[in-house]
């Protein structure tokens, strides 16, 4: 890690911390440390995924890179600045490059105002343009996301789920951003409509060269986007690594417990799951040691006292386990799907050429 | 003239398929299925005429198998279930034409008070998220012995035993103690488990499950799916299984039916829809799903979204978001088209290669 050039980590934390609860006249007497000392480099124009199970610490994360909540520890840095000490007017221009998309779209738009005003109103807010230029943006940004000249004047209520996220993505553009958190952008939509965000998404970071950063629990989803996945467990970076690396060889056990989790892509490679017993534990009170070892079927007595550090494996991988280098060895948890039959895989063909077709006369939206 | 020749090669195409006997419904088994749906109609009061929330739906299931549903939101999925479970509420839902023989009995001609006795008995359902099924003032041991108390003539003592022994069949860890505990005190995982002890707690022939794993992660998924399927093998319990999830379908699927818009529009063994399916909506979903191997280039997509209700075509539901439709399919409702026996789709160009030749 420490051979990339500084000017190309976008995003960085160090060793970030939020601990909830703790003490004061109206919080909580248990603390919860939902992110508890996490480090990660996020490189400019990568997709990068965290990726967990509820309650693991992955939206706090997200919350704290952009400064929407503050740290209890550690810092971060954009672009090599640490936005901690940055003034008010310094943060509001920060908030223009730094944007973050949100699972549920309907929650974040204001159910009174209109499409166009929804969307106009980030231009307004920073200043952006007015009048008809500002009247012009908003109608590029829809055509951007693929929402119809018609949907201005309609309300939140009035559109789809998958509508309603395109509103939010539009909404993030506006300010001209350098990097995007997507916190599980998709996985309040329908599979069909999903596939359409996912590629709206990729669209736009290439068009416009963003970063991506996408919170997720589907491994499907990270597979397909991202470029280096963070593994997260009980507010920790258990690993952190190439994707393609991630999946064909996860080296630690959690990861390798995760990947064995996926239900078949086929009914032809359906097998016994020798899945993870338990449930994740209370992060108020996390196990010693490692935190993973009371589920952990690789688990020895050192696990219960060491707290494992991250440490750097081959080709740039990171991974926080005391046994990493044995466990591999074992070849748990890659995960291949079966190649699709001839049936299928000509469908699939004849589907894509007629879809394409299908967009050319008209574009609306993809 | 192009309508005309699309139906005489699909004629032609339906003779070849079967030699002899002619269209049977894809249901059709050498052995009774436990429970047999033909051409259920379901219609909210107010919906554009013509446009019914479940239209001419067929399905069965037999002992001992599972059939999975599935299908995105608003795809009648879901008022299925209700509707066959006796659970939907007349008006605005009202079940305008078909008929579900349940071991033999038409559940919908059923009096209320013999459909309370199947439901929790016979036939249970299981629902997407536990903490808003199971009441929060009762303890656990408490909410299965109700069940087990209505449909049994056993003393309370007697029903919490057999709710301990249901706490155990669903590998609940310390189930002695479980019993006594409120729902809060639970995770997720657990409380899914224990609303599936409750809906076997009577031993039903017939188990609903409307997207038992969507709310949980995907390790816990695996334990309940995992559960799902060992306690079936124990039980030879029929099973119906709602999900939106691809994954889920090929985990546990026998039979599988596709809805869109409230239609069937492909059924069959769980492997016929997965390496040859026929409906170009089974595809464009196939197509959507991201692959867990290596990426392959974009994702295929499905166009635009479900119509609604007062834009929904007179002919194929799915016409204006399919690539291959035309006039015929916006026009006419195709029939089922028999691929093999008991493999069907709804599509006026069922096999694509043979009529939508990449040409």
């Amino acid at each position: 890690m420490s051979l990339i050039p500084a000017t190309d980590i976008i995003l960085e934390g160090v060793d970030l911390k939020k601990h909830f609860g703790g003490g004061g006249l109206l919080s909580s007497p248990i603390i919860v440390r939902a992110v508890d000392g996490v480090s990660l480099r996020i490189r400019r124009g990568e997709t990068f995924a965290v990726v967990g199970e509820s309650g693991c610490g992955k939206s706090t994360l997200g919350r704290l890179l952009l400064r929407l909540i503050e740290p209890t520890g550690g810092d971060v840095r954009f672009e090599g600045r640490s936005i901690l000490s940055l003034n008010k007017s310094e943060l509001r221009r920060l908030r223009r490059e730094l944007q973050i998309i949100f699972q549920d779209p309907f929650a974040s738009l204001n159910p009174r105002m209109n499409v166009g005003d929804i969307i106009a109103e980030p231009i307004w807010l920073h200043n952006l343009a007015s009048g008809r230029e500002k009247r012009e943006r908003v109608a590029d940004l829809m055509a951007t996301v693929g929402l119809l000249p018609t949907h201005s004047d309609r309300y939140p209520h009035e559109l789809s789920g998958g509508q309603r996220q395109r509103i939010g993505i539009a909404r993030a553009l506006a300010g001209d951003p350098k990097l995007i958190i997507g916190d599980e952008p998709v996985s309040a939509l329908d599979v069909s409509i999903q596939a359409q965000i996912i590629n709206l998404l990729e669209d736009l970071k290439d068009r416009f060269g963003l970063t991506l950063v996408i919170v997720a629990h589907d491994l499907a989803v990270i597979r397909h986007m991202s470029d280096r996945v963070a593994v997260m467990y009980l507010g920790e970076i258990a690993e952190v690594s190439d994707t393609d690396a991630l999946f064909d060889d996860p080296l630690h056990p959690y990861t390798q417990a995760l990947l064995a989790a996926i239900p078949a892509t086929s009914p032809r490679n359906r097998q016994p799951k020798a899945s993870l017993q338990g449930d994740v534990p209370n992060p108020a009170a996390p196990p010693s040691g490692c935190r993973f070892h009371t589920r952990c079927p690789h688990a020895r007595a050192l696990c219960k006292e060491q707290h494992p550090i991250l440490e750097t494996a081959a080709l740039g991988r990171q991974v926080a386990c005391h046994f990493w280098r044995e466990i591999q060895g074992a070849g748990a948890g890659s995960i291949s799907a079966p190649p699709p039959t001839p049936a299928l895989a000509r469908r699939l063909e004849l589907y894509r050429i007629w879809r394409e077709r299908q967009d050319k006369p008209a574009t609306t939206s993809p | 003239m192009q309508r005309k020749s699309a139906r005489m090669l699909y004629e032609a195409a339906q003779r070849k398929a079967l030699p002899a006997g002619g269209v049977n419904d894809c249901s059709q088994e050498a052995t009774q299925p436990l429970l047999n749906v033909q051409n259920l109609s379901i219609r909210f009061d107010g919906a554009p005429a013509g446009v019914n929330v479940v239209d001419d739906v067929s399905l069965s299931v037999s002992r001992g198998r599972t059939l999975c549903i599935v299908g995105e939101s608003g795809c009648g999925k879901s008022v299925t279930s209700l509707a066959l479970m006796g659970l939907l509420t007349t008006p605005p839902a009202r079940i305008v034409g078909g008929s579900a023989f349940f071991d033999g009995r038409d559940l919908l001609s059923l009096p209320e008070h013999e459909r309370a006795n199947l439901r929790g008995n016979r036939m249970a359902m299981i629902f997407q998220e536990p903490m808003t099924s199971l009441n929060p003032a009762f303890t656990i041991g408490d909410q299965i012995a109700e069940g087990i108390i209505r449909h049994r003539k056993v003393s309370k003592p007697e029903a919490l035993e057999r709710a301990l022994d249901m706490l155990r069949k669903v590998r609940i860890p310390a189930p002695e103690k479980r019993l006594h505990a409120y729902p809060h005190e639970m995770s997720g995982g657990m409380r899914q488990r224990v609303m599936i002890a409750m809906a076997l707690g009577n031993d039903p022939q017939l188990l609903i499950a409307d997207e038992p794993t969507t709310a949980l992660d995907v390790t816990i998924q695996a334990q309940i799916l995992t559960l799902i399927r060992r306690l079936q093998e124990e039980t030879g319990t029929a099973m119906i299984l709602i999900t939106h999830d691809l994954g889920v379908v090929a985990e546990v699927a026998d039979e599988v039916a596709v809805m869109y818009a409230g239609r069937v529009v492909e059924s069959g063994p769980v492997e016929a829809i997965f390496d040859n399916p026929q409906h170009p909506y089974t595809i464009g979903l196939m197509g959507s799903v991201p692959s867990l191997g290596r990426r392959q280039g974009r994702l295929a997509t499905i166009r635009g979204t479900v119509p609604p209700a007062e834009l929904m075509p007179k002919g194929c539901r799915f016409a204006p978001r399919c690539p291959f439709s035309d006039d015929l399919c916006a026009n006419d409702p195709p029939p089922l088209a028999q691929i093999k026996p008991g493999h069907g789709a709804r599509c006026w160009y069922a096999p694509l290669e043979l009529h939508r030749g990449a040409g």
